[in-house]
């Protein structure tokens, strides 16, 4: 199908691009762990709060993190009008969003587990014991994440002040991402884990809605 | 002109008519007195706002498929006027809180969720403030509108089945649970002047838009000579 | 009579926010009428 293999060119892209300087993310992994460390500075939690309140200050420093990283996604082809060969170069223009939301769950994805060893020392929270089910949640958190970062950074990009912008729009709208996913690596990561399978489903959905929402309209994002 | 200044003044006297409603018609609530009676104006308000900003959605999908300016403006219209609504909603509901279940604030479902609503309402004119090209303007709030109404009902679902743990004052009550018949009346009489006064509201603000518009015009033909 | 204060303040702070928005929106609306009219009136001078 033209849309998968449009994705897999784009993607590959996208992965290049990042692969040769990989400054998306050194900066953003710099970022969240300076995010952690200045929380506990902060709040400076005792072992038991650590574990209470560590997942949810994960996410929270993941979110921060994100409306940063996803800036560039759609601002960067702007400098040579990139946007407008891409958009030539594919059938379907949703080609571009599905690579590109790809790319940036992957690199959330990467950088989380890149902090996931830091997070644990940190916060003396062993992670090891619940790793599947984490991961899952990493998993679909960071894709809601990427779905409704990708689709309002088109929207940022045409705006004037966008680097406020996008935060300001992304934050609010995640609300649902962060509730669940942080109450779901809470139960995970208490010293009597649950699995929360209907907050894993919730943030299935929260994925699906978007997706969707995104596949509908992405093509009006990218008009000129 | 006549009709809108007509328009205008059923609109007030039907408010007045709503306030004397709730404080000489409706009977006295039991457990909470007389600080209860905000209750009609609070909650007929919140229920005009989301009234409003079901329409700003509609009009957003409407923009987005027809693309005529008349849906962008309805759509900005709905937006300010439904936040106007939703900042009266969230100063009115503490006003009645704090006296009744001694706390300003708790984050429950409905609270959140209004909140964040207000937020991403926010944003909306935001957003629309840092463009300046009026189809690109319209394309993206539109764009925006759509998924921040998407949003709502997910914050909702979230914070009530994985935040509501304590068991949290029922601030709006429930409206409809076995409400004293009176009480019924009054509240879907407030809840109708709401809508009204609303509509109102959209009507004045639409026709704002329209002539920025025409302005816009008379600019670029001004500048083309 | 119990809370009454609170009860004032709500309505009254509620349709201060209403009556705010209202003469803003009147303001704003003057304003651009005027602006209407004195491009309006440029105009057919300048043709």
């Amino acid at each position: 199908m033209a849309l998968l293999s449009n994705t897999a060119t784009l993607l590959a892209k996208e992965l290049r691009t990042e692969f040769r300087s990989r400054e998306l993310l050194t900066t953003t992994v710099v970022f969240i762990l300076v995010v952690l460390i200045l929380f506990s500075f902060a709040i400076s939690p005792t072992t038991e709060e650590s574990r209470e309140f560590g997942p949810g200050l994960l996410w929270l420093a993941i979110l921060f993190a994100a409306s940063l990283m996803l800036q560039p996604c759609f601002l960067r082809e702007q400098a040579n009008d990139t946007l407008s060969s891409l958009r030539l170069a594919v059938s379907d223009p949703f080609a571009i969003f599905l690579a590109k939301l790809i790319a940036n769950t992957l690199f959330l994805l990467v950088t989380e587990i890149l902090m996931l060893p830091l997070f644990a020392a940190f916060y003396n929270i062993p992670v090891l014991p619940q790793l599947p089910y984490l991961l899952l949640v990493l998993f679909l958190g960071s894709l809601g994440v990427s779905i409704a970062g990708t689709a309002l950074s088109a929207i940022s990009a045409q705006a004037r002040m966008r680097e406020l912008l996008l935060p300001l729009l992304l934050l609010p709208l995640l609300t649902p991402v962060l509730v669940v996913s942080a109450t779901v690596s809470v139960s995970l990561l208490d010293r009597e884990p649950v699995v929360q399978w209907k907050g894993i489903a919730f943030l299935a959905i929260f994925d699906f809605i978007f997706l969707t929402a995104l596949w509908l309209f992405g093509e009006y994002l990218l008009e000129e | 002109m006549g009709k809108r200044i007509v328009f205008g003044v059923a609109a007030v006297l039907l408010v007045v008519a709503a306030a004397y409603a709730n404080f000489f018609v409706a009977p006295t609530e039991r457990t909470m007195g007389l600080i209860q009676r905000i209750f009609y104006f609070h909650a007929a308000t919140a229920w005009a706002g989301e009234t409003t900003l079901f329409v700003c959605f509609v009009a957003n999908l409407l923009y987005i498929w027809k693309r005529n300016p008349k849906y962008d403006w309805l759509g900005v219209t709905c937006a300010e006027v439904g936040l106007v609504c939703i900042t009266v909603v969230l100063i009115t509901g503490p006003i009645w809180a704090h006296p009744v279940w001694g706390i300003w604030w708790t984050w429950d479902a409905r609270l959140t969720s209004t909140f964040v609503l207000w937020l991403l309402y926010i944003s909306y004119l935001l957003l629309r403030s840092l463009i300046e090209e009026p189809d690109r303007r319209a394309l993206l709030s539109a764009l925006f509108g759509v998924f921040a109404f998407l949003d709502v009902p997910l914050v909702f679902f979230s914070i009530r089945w994985w935040r509501t743990q304590h068991p949290a004052p029922v601030i709006m009550g429930g409206s409809g649970s076995g409400l004293d018949p009176t009480m019924n009346r009054v509240f879907f009489f407030n809840v109708f002047v709401m809508h009204l006064f609303a509509a109102f509201l959209i009507v004045e603000r639409y026709i704002l838009e329209k002539m920025r518009h025409d302005v816009d015009l008379l600019q670029r033909e001004a500048e083309a000579q | 009579m119990k809370n009454l204060g609170s009860v004032f303040a709500a309505y009254l702070i509620g349709w201060a926010v209403f009556l705010i928005f209202f003469v803003t929106l009147a303001k704003r609306t003057s304003d651009i009428r005027a602006e209407l009219e004195r491009l309006k009136n440029s105009l057919p001078r300048g043709k």
